[in-house]
């Protein structure tokens, strides 16, 4: 047989991190509104919300400038990180982001020249990065796709560093989609792996990462707000928009991540999940977990946070990431909000009363998308 | 580290639409459950083609042993489902609810993985430049980091014209062999 050689993998480790959701712009903002567990879900007034099925999504005030934003955040980030200006040059940005919704009222030739990519070569030269060779679009693991890569470049020592920024903000076409689709909780709830769970409400959310090598952090003296231990990514090879039924691929990934990560289930102090509350993602997502996890799935707590914040699409990874840097960093698991009772095809050990106290050292994150793709990544607590 | 390069790639197999014989007003073959877009009909007619020339009749390999990851490259990507969407949203009507999962490109993906039986990461990409080139460095990325065995890749963009007809191309590429070592 053949195998690849590979030198040992460098430790990775997180240096930097700012995040936006319907709670509000910071960390802080969204530390309190998981602290509260209560859902962030409102009435939609930043458009025409007349002719759809429902009309409630999680979102900021007005009609904010995602790129603006999202310029902030990684501006912050990188200040987090105590980057310098030289530094910062010598740093790629991995973007994903949603489709804008102004290219498709342009011409088709003005439509194509502003491709998804101009948005993330614009951030990178407004923060004084690099470059953005690529934005991720594979819509709800484009951000958490991104963050895998960005470690397995720094960890294969390609990157030394590198800033992984994704944005979402609740728009009419996405919107009108979802609607269409039926995904939208015609409840005006999203609740995850609950009995009679109707389906998902979209959130506003971006946010940014900065990811370098212990190696690197240590010699410029900074100190690391988590570790990012395991990164997965598998297809269920199952179906066009359906997971596979029996979380074949999430399955894979959770275990590839772990993996990586030299940890057992019995290691991972908490899931936060991707959770849609859609009938078909919670089950496929409660069979993946307990596939991989065998009977430590009966004991990690799991939640859903986007029962809190919504589905912020594209940047769910980035957003859901920093929901698990804050879960390590306060000890507390957020709620699985909307909960109406068990279904006997989630079952699981949700947090569904109340954030709890559990101390963690590791947890895991998990993100699904149509194509069947799927990503779990593993972060670990640093000492304080 | 292997030391794998772009340059280190093994192309096993490559296919375009459209070759000789097609006919570009024509378009693809159309694909159940896709409409308005020729996008997923362009990523799945090279796939094949792809696929095919490599492993005869689908699958490519029963079981989950081998992670051939998918990856769709287009700078910007299916401007004609988008523009569908904003025409509808526009005109305060409804969308045509099969746009609803063929908005997103990976949406694809899961007809051409499941077809081929193909496991491995499933990755969209808008790329800055030479699209080939950061697809080639991407699948790299994943070969090196043991996430993938090999990978598919389809480049393509729909037409920057009314009238014109959108191109596609599908590299099924794995590790070079000079840069393995027998164990």
């Amino acid at each position: 047989m053949t195998v690849r050689q590979h030198s040992t993998r460098k430790p990775v480790v997180v240096t930097g991190l700012a995040v936006t959701t319907a709670f509000g712009r910071g960390l802080e903002a969204l530390r309190q509104g998981l602290a509260a567990g209560q859902p962030a879900f409102g009435p939609v007034t930043r458009f025409d919300v007349a002719r759809r099925r429902v009309d409630r999504a999680a979102t900021l005030p007005g009609d904010p400038h995602l790129i603006d934003e999202i310029t902030d955040a990684v501006t912050q980030a990188i200040g987090r990180a105590g980057l310098g200006a030289e530094a910062a040059a010598r740093t790629p940005l991995l973007f994903a982001r949603h489709g804008d919704q102004a290219p498709p009222r342009l011409t088709l030739p003005e439509h194509h020249a502003q491709a998804q990519h101009t948005s993330g070569t614009e951030i990178a030269e407004r923060c004084g990065l690099r470059d953005a060779t690529r934005t991720y679009t594979n819509a709800c693991v484009a951000a958490s796709t991104a963050i895998a890569d960005a470690a397995a470049l720094i960890a294969a020592g390609r990157e030394e560093r590198v800033v992984v920024a994704a944005g979402y903000f609740v728009d009419a076409d996405a919107y009108a989609l979802f609607d269409a689709g039926r995904a939208l909780a015609a409840d005006g709830h999203l609740r995850s792996f609950s009995q009679d769970r109707k389906g998902l409400l979209l959130g506003d959310g971006l946010g940014a990462v900065v990811l370098e090598s212990a190696e690197a952090a240590a010699d410029r003296g900074a100190t690391p707000i988590a570790a990012l231990l395991g990164w997965g990514r598998a297809g269920d090879a199952f179906h066009v928009c359906q997971p596979h039924p029996e979380g074949l691929g999430m399955a894979a990934a959770i275990e590839a991540a772990l993996g990586r990560a030299r940890l057992a289930p019995d290691d991972i102090d908490y899931i936060n999940a991707h959770g849609t509350g859609t009938p078909l993602n919670d089950s496929a997502e409660t069979a993946a977990i307990r596939r991989a996890f065998g009977e430590a799935a009966r004991k990690v707590p799991v939640s859903s946070t986007k029962s809190l914040h919504g589905h912020t699409l594209e940047a769910s990874g980035v957003v859901e990431f920093a929901v698990s840097v804050l879960t390590l960093q306060e000890g507390t698991v957020p709620v699985n909000a909307g909960y109406l009772g068990p279904d006997p095809a989630c079952e699981l050990n949700l947090v569904v009363d109340a954030p709890q106290r559990v101390a963690p050292q590791a947890v895991l994150s998990l993100n699904a998308a149509f194509g069947g793709a799927n990503t779990a990544l593993v972060l670990g607590a640093v000492a304080a | 580290m292997t030391g794998l390069s772009v340059e280190g790639l093994s192309v096993l197999s490559r296919a375009e639409w459209p070759e000789a014989g097609d006919d570009p007003v024509k378009g693809p073959p159309k694909l159940a459950g896709f409409v308005v877009s020729s996008f997923a009909p362009l990523a799945a007619e090279a796939a094949e083609r792809c696929l095919r020339r490599a492993h005869g009749e689908p699958p490519a390999e029963p079981g989950r042993e081998r992670r051939t990851a998918v990856l769709v490259v287009s700078k910007a990507g299916d401007t004609a489902t988008d523009r569908a969407v904003a025409k509808a949203v526009d005109a305060g009507r409804s969308v045509q609810p099969l746009l609803f999962f063929q908005s997103v490109p990976n949406a694809v993906i899961g007809y051409v993985a499941k077809r081929w039986g193909l496991v491995g990461p499933v990755v969209c990409l808008s790329p800055e430049s030479d699209p080939e080139q950061e697809a080639l460095a991407t699948a790299d990325l994943l070969l090196l980091d043991d996430a993938a065995d090999d990978a598919l890749i389809v480049l393509l963009e729909l037409a920057t014209e009314d009238g014109a007809h959108g191109t596609a191309t599908a590299l099924l590429v794995g590790p070079d062999t000079a840069s393995e070592v027998e164990a």
